[in-house]
């Protein structure tokens, strides 16, 4: 590639990286939106759900009794227990014969239900150094503490959610490496973006959208881009920093692994907190005594508060301790101002010091990203910057499609065709799949086995479905005009919206009516105004989309009769 | 006062700030009314108001909090008036205030 200008260069960057990578960008950006709401997202999904968000009930009547109903869960049993144990020094123990060595309960100000989840001890391990834990984890309704079964597919956050991160592709984390080049590049195509557009505050607020189709498609672009700048750099930042020690550069657990080991061991020793089990059995102490002593300490720190998180270690031991967190839902920095409790007697054995100015700004950096503060508005600002961050890279196909069609037509080429399809399976096909799961949650009846994989395969064959639609209806490109899958699609998602908001009336008798005046409940209301709006929006686009299509024809027929007025005429 | 109308304080401040932004462009001056626009004097306006809109953030909010809240809302903002100026942008002409 030779380029005759360091601003033909960035926008050679810009097209092709923008293209390759914008298709995994608009999973991120569209399904981030919906993981904003995705606590709300779950209670629409699971009706059984739909009560108010409850504080940690009580550890020693409620939840000490569930921990102990947790199973290890019988996949991670198979797939790790060969792994964790040394066949040489014993027998495997049977799965549920795993004995307790870890519990946990988390939740949110938005959580009516609670998660909770166990770690299992493995007998005899092959690396007694390592972390050798076999999980089983359960969410209960916290009033009663039954737990809410596991056929229920919590689609928000563990389905969209997960999807904006890892693409759901988990063989060997393959999506979470791919969103995170994703993400680096995004940085890339945002500052090679600035670079080229050159009139940023001159065109700040231009959408020329009488004008020429490939122009207003850039004014979009360049606006949607521009007005959420912030946004975007920001996101795409955080949200590789989130990840990046964890999964992209993991040198504590590969080549710094003995190093990294011996820090957490002299860390637990500084914080008086056991790391290891003393292996003498000894009876736990009141929790609820910890958790009131916990909230007394946060309020004379004049920043009283719930728990969040609680976490007992080393469960039945000599060496238990039990760490309580708080929730962070006044702050956007995510800290716990953790208190460490010894778990046999109940005396405080260490509180977390505030955190370091560099601490700090990652508490800050990571918390406006996942979001655990209480702020509606703030969260609608978000979901408003995620759809302008998909509006500029659906324009941004666009664009390139626009831009290349005429000359493919002429020399033949398929390459803008094939782009253009691709462009309406990533924008209305992935609108269409999500929506379709949500109607397909309220259909299938709540009692059916395996429900939650019934839904996941409606979501990726819908998927699939629209991806052959657009590429069935793609002829009309490589003749310059424009894909009728657009529109056909657009038509869909204004119907399903609909339909979803029915199936959810029909299925639990929950209706906007209901839902806003009678008996106000505003998560599901929210998720169906929403899908509303969404019909609304694409009906209008229809709307628009015909009339450009008529002008289109108008424009051939005019054409064509041309031509054969000549042809008379010669 | 009450946070949310601290808020919704903030949000009419920035969609002034961003009209006036807008109209000292001379392009959008002319879209809503004939001659130049003062240029100088209307951004000078501007930046005020994106100034007041971050000070009624912080009644609001802790300021962790609210300079998310103001950064999003000029986005948001700088979107309503692209919009307002490409499909009405005769309800931008209030602000239309000083001609060069």
């Amino acid at each position: 590639m030779q380029f005759n200008s360091t601003r033909q260069g960035m926008a050679w960057l810009h097209t092709w990286l923008g293209l390759i990578l914008g298709f995994v960008l608009m999973v991120c950006f569209f399904f981030g939106a919906l993981s904003v709401f995705d606590r709300e997202i779950d209670r629409w999904a699971i009706p059984e759900t739909r009560f108010d968000p409850q504080p940690m009930p009580s550890f020693d009547n409620l939840l000490m009794g569930v921990f102990e109903r947790i199973e290890p869960d019988e996949a991670e049993y198979k797939r790790m227990m060969p792994e964790y144990h040394d066949a040489s020094a014993g027998e495997m123990t049977p799965r549920l014969e795993l004995p307790a060595d870890e519990y946990w309960a988390y939740t949110t100000h938005r959580d009516p239900v609670l998660r909770m989840g166990a770690g299992f001890r493995v007998p005899f391990p092959a690396n007694p150094e390592g972390h050798n834990h076999i999980h089983g984890n359960t969410t209960i309704d916290p009033r009663t503490g039954v737990s809410v079964p596991d056929h229920h597919l919590k689609i928000g956050s563990e389905w969209f959610y997960p999807l904006h991160y890892s693409l759901n592709l988990n063989w060997n984390r393959i999506g979470f490496f791919i969103v995170g080049i994703a993400g680096f590049f995004m940085l890339v195509a945002l500052i090679s973006g600035v670079w080229i557009h050159r009139k940023i505050f001159r065109e700040l607020f231009t959408f020329r959208r009488h004008k020429s189709k490939q122009r207003s498609i850039l004014d979009m672009h360049n606006m949607t881009g521009v007005v959420a700048l912030p946004f975007h750099f920001f996101f795409a930042f955080t949200g590789l920093i989130i990840f990046v020690a964890f999964y992209y550069m993991p040198v504590t657990n590969t080549m710094l692994e003995p190093l990294h080991s011996a820090q957490q061991a002299i860390e637990a020793e500084e914080m008086g907190l056991p790391h290891e089990r003393a292996g003498i059995p000894a009876p736990m102490a009141s929790v609820d005594a910890m958790v009131a002593e916990a909230k007394r300490r946060w309020a004379a720190r004049d920043m009283a508060g719930e728990v969040g998180f609680l976490q007992m270690h080393h469960v039945g031991d000599q060496n238990a301790y039990v760490s309580i967190y708080r929730a962070g839902s006044d702050r956007v920095a995510l800290v716990g101002e953790g208190i460490h409790f010894n778990g046999v007697t109940g005396d405080v054995l260490r509180e977390d010091p505030p955190h370091s100015l560099a601490e700090s700004i990652g508490d800050f950096l990571a918390g406006l990203h996942l979001q655990h503060f209480e702020h509606w508005f703030l969260r609608w600002l978000y979901v408003i910057g995620g759809l302008l961050g998909c509006a500029c890279i659906a324009t941004g196909f666009m664009f390139f499609v626009e831009k290349r069609k005429q000359q493919h037509a002429k020399s033949g080429s398929q390459g803008s065709r094939i782009v253009d399809a691709f462009a309406v399976t990533t924008v209305t096909g992935m609108v269409i799949a999500a929506i379709a799961m949500l109607i397909a949650n309220r259909i299938i009846p709540s009692a059916t086995e395996g429900k939650g994989d019934i839904e996941k395969l409606v979501f990726w064959s819908v998927w699939a479905l629209s991806f052959l639609h657009a590429i069935w209806r793609s002829a009309a490109v490589a003749l310059a005009k424009t894909n009728p899958a657009w529109r056909e699609q657009t038509v869909l998602i204004a119907l399903l919206g609909v339909v979803a908001v029915i199936a959810n009336w029909i299925s639990t008798g929950d209706h906007l009516i209901k839902t806003i005046f009678t008996d106000p409940y505003w998560a599901v209301a929210g998720v169906d105004l929403s899908l509303l709006a969404g019909s609304l929006i694409a009906l209008l686009a229809v709307k628009k989309m015909t009339a450009t299509h008529e002008t289109e024809r108008k424009q051939e027929t005019s054409q064509k009769k041309l031509a054969t007025g000549e042809a008379a005429y010669e | 006062m009450n946070d949310a109308i601290w808020l919704i304080i903030a949000f009419v401040l920035m969609l002034l700030a961003m009209g006036w932004f807008a109209l000292s462009l001379k392009t959008h001056w002319k879209q809503v009314m004939s001659g130049k626009p003062a240029s100088r004097l209307l951004r000078s306006l501007g930046w005020i108001c994106v100034a007041l809109s971050g000070l009624a953030c912080l009644q609001a909010d802790h300021a962790s909090m609210a300079v998310l809240v103001w950064i999003m809302l000029s986005a948001t903002a700088a979107f309503i008036v692209g919009q307002v100026l490409s499909y009405r942008p005769g309800l931008l002409k209030p602000l239309a205030l000083f001609r060069a």
